[in-house]
């Protein structure tokens, strides 16, 4: 009896290593990550990091992926699309990562596809973007136009009665492509458009337009500019011409109108991701990262928590598929869903995804309140061809 | 009356950052390619007096301060030699910008940083609502050119200063002292500089590159203009007027173009530039 006793242990215990050495066995997930951690981008990096790495480690502590441990390569690409172009080398062909889960600018996420899709990695793009942008290795989980400027609009026309608009952009692709979409949808919903006018990226000086829009008189503003210096002047010299019309700014998020204090104070914006949003999964990932950062916490941001979601959606999609398989798993990553801080996501709309967005005015204290929800954002056909 | 306000507000933000540029590429004849730097420190200055909690109009002596003694160690340090070697200075002031601009980034980062401005909202002009510290610029401009002409033209050291880059060998053998004149020179170049950057502020971001844009426009009016404080204002006013015309009428893209382009023109056509005769 004892004996028997001994053996059933014994062999429960050889059951059990086994098993952990199996689980430790397994080579791990890897998940790259490029990211501008030195250049322009060296602002929101940092949070998108962070994200990456809470999301990996509660994936890791509740059993990993398929009872494989997940790791980040982390890779610095500058910022650029040179740099891209040696981060995503390294991280498909020397590390061969299983996925690349990242935001990237525009320039850079097209110069690094061709290697994606040569290298056969599926990649998640989590940072909001000019939309069509389309390879049947990526799928998108951040905003295009068509989310982000129907609720400034809506809001504007209904609330604030406003018909006639001018629109202010830097001349680069992402400003003319913001401003062409938010034209047109101005227009299709019976609103006027009555200056659309753009200065160069490294312009700084916007007398001549804010004197456009004096004469112009429109019932609201809105601008899409290249983020930090052109947003700032042209806020500033808004500002300091005393226009008054409600502002919507499509190229601002919260970090950044926090710094700038009262310049932003009554300034509107569009996101899918604000820190006071007031549901369950947001509050639970806010105290993660609190928890897991405390002082060195960088404020989460609408790249940073796209980037946690993506995360989760690759760990069900791969559980769905069975395997970490290129191919199946692009299959699944369009078909899982997972409820984020943003809410639920699905990448299912034509490679890009349907979100929840928030109309936000920046209060005088710098944070920003939420004054309309709009649930299940369409994203429209952004890729005709894709399934 | 936009258009004139416009105008005369334009010309003299465009005055206010060349002026510094002036002192040492129109006067001392330094292709000083640090100026953009320069400009950034000064932005950078005001951003420390709000970081104090201080009175946003200090950031004024205070970016004066600083850019002087910038000048004063980097002439001493890097430009001295390199006065009979015009190439190289371009290199080597080019190189400062660079270092300028990083040691910015490693004192305060890259990111964007906001600073008070003095002076807020808008004076009614007529009936019309302008921007208060755009309007303050026109007087500061002005001041600035009379403080410089005066000291140029009016002043024994504004002859010393002008002996000594036209000759400087005879300067010498009358008993000026060129490398003292030529120290303060540079310095004061420098402190102007980094005072237009703070004078910039309330209109634009501060961030370590902030300096940059304004820095190719900046030489394209001094070389125009030759050395002289009043033909660099009327150079101002005439390029500035084309700028906001193009800008209103055509397209503020062009409008950005406006002074190359016709600084490369205005150079074809009369090389000697403005100034002489």
């Amino acid at each position: 009896m004892t004996s028997l006793r001994l053996i059933a242990r014994a062999s429960a215990i050889a059951a059990a290593a086994t098993l952990a050495f199996q689980v430790q066995a397994a080579e791990p997930i890897r998940i790259g990550v490029p990211v501008g951690l030195s250049g322009a981008n060296s602002v929101v990096a940092p949070a998108v990091v962070q994200s990456s790495q809470l999301a990996v480690d509660e994936i890791n502590s509740s059993g990993g992926i398929l009872g494989r441990k997940v790791e980040l390569e982390i890779v610095d690409d500058a910022s650029g699309a040179v740099g891209a172009q040696k981060a995503f080398d390294t991280l498909v062909f020397q590390k061969k990562v299983d996925a690349i889960i990242a935001m990237e600018t525009s320039a850079a996420r097209n110069a690094a596809l061709p290697i994606v899709a040569r290298g056969k990695v599926p990649y998640i793009y989590t940072s909001f973007y000019e939309g069509r942008s389309c390879s049947p290795w990526m799928l998108v989980n951040g905003w295009v136009p068509e989310q982000q400027v129907a609720p400034v609009v809506d809001y504007f026309a209904k609330s604030k009665g406003a018909k006639s608009f001018f629109l202010v952009g830097s001349d680069y692709s992402f400003g003319r492509g913001m401003l062409d979409f938010t034209k047109k949808y101005i227009e299709q919903h019976g609103g006027k458009v009555v200056g659309e006018e753009y200065l160069p990226m490294d312009g700084s000086d916007w007398t001549a337009i804010i004197s456009k829009i004096r004469a112009a008189h429109p019932d609201a503003l809105i601008s899409a500019t290249a983020g930090g210096a052109p947003n700032v002047s042209l806020a500033k010299q808004l500002k300091a011409a005393g226009l008054a019309q409600p502002y919507g700014n499509l190229a601002i998020d919260e970090g950044t109108a926090k710094t700038m204090g009262d310049v932003a104070t009554g300034m509107y914006l569009s996101a899918s991701y604000l820190t006071s949003i007031d549901i369950p999964e947001n509050v639970r990932f806010i105290d993660g990262m609190k928890k897991k950062f405390g002082a060195e916490l960088k404020t989460p941001n609408e790249l940073s928590a796209p980037q946690y979601e993506a995360i989760y959606l690759y760990k069900a999609a791969v559980e769905k598929a069975g395997s970490t398989d290129s191919a199946k798993v692009m299959k699944t990553l369009g078909e899982v869903s997972y409820t984020g801080p943003r809410g639920p996501v699905q990448m299912n709309k034509s490679r890009h995804t349907p979100l929840s967005m928030r109309l936000g005015q920046v209060q005088g204290d710098g944070s920003i309140k939420i004054l309309e929800t709009f649930a299940n954002v369409d994203p429209g056909m952004q890729c005709p061809s894709a399934k | 009356m936009v258009f004139l306000l416009d105008w005369l507000t334009t010309a003299a933000m465009l005055f206010i950052v060349t002026a510094g540029l002036m002192m040492i590429f129109g006067v001392m004849k330094i292709v000083n390619f640090a100026h953009g730097a320069l400009l950034t420190l000064g932005g950078y200055a005001s951003f420390v007096v709000t970081q104090l909690r201080l009175d946003p109009w200090l950031s004024w002596p205070l970016a004066l301060l600083a850019g002087v003694v910038v000048g004063c160690v980097v002439e001493a340090v890097i430009v001295r030699p390199l006065y009979k070697r015009p190439l190289d200075a371009i290199l080597a002031t080019w190189g400062l910008g660079i270092v300028i601009g990083q040691l910015i980034v490693i004192a305060f980062g890259r990111g964007v940083q906001f600073v008070d401005a003095p002076l807020q909202g808008t004076w009614s002009i007529a009936g019309l609502p302008y921007s208060a510290y755009r309007l303050v610029l026109i007087p500061v401009a002005l001041g600035l050119c009379a403080l410089l002409t005066g000291l140029l033209n009016g002043t024994r050291f504004g002859v010393k200063t002008r002996a000594v880059i036209m000759n400087e060998e005879l300067a010498r053998g009358l008993g000026i002292h060129s490398g003292r004149i030529r120290f303060v020179t540079f310095a004061l170049g420098a402190g102007i500089g980094t005072l237009a950057g703070a004078l910039i502020t309330p209109l634009s971001s501060v961030d370590p590159d902030m300096g940059l844009p304004w820095l190719v426009g900046a030489f394209m009016l001094v070389m125009v203009s030759g050395h002289s404080m009043f033909s660099l204002l009327v150079t101002c006013l005439v390029f500035g007027a084309c700028q906001v015309l193009v800008s209103t009428y055509l397209s503020p893209v062009l409008g950005g173009l406006t002074i190359a382009v016709l600084a490369a023109l205005m150079l074809r056509i009369r090389p000697q530039g403005f100034a002489h005769g």
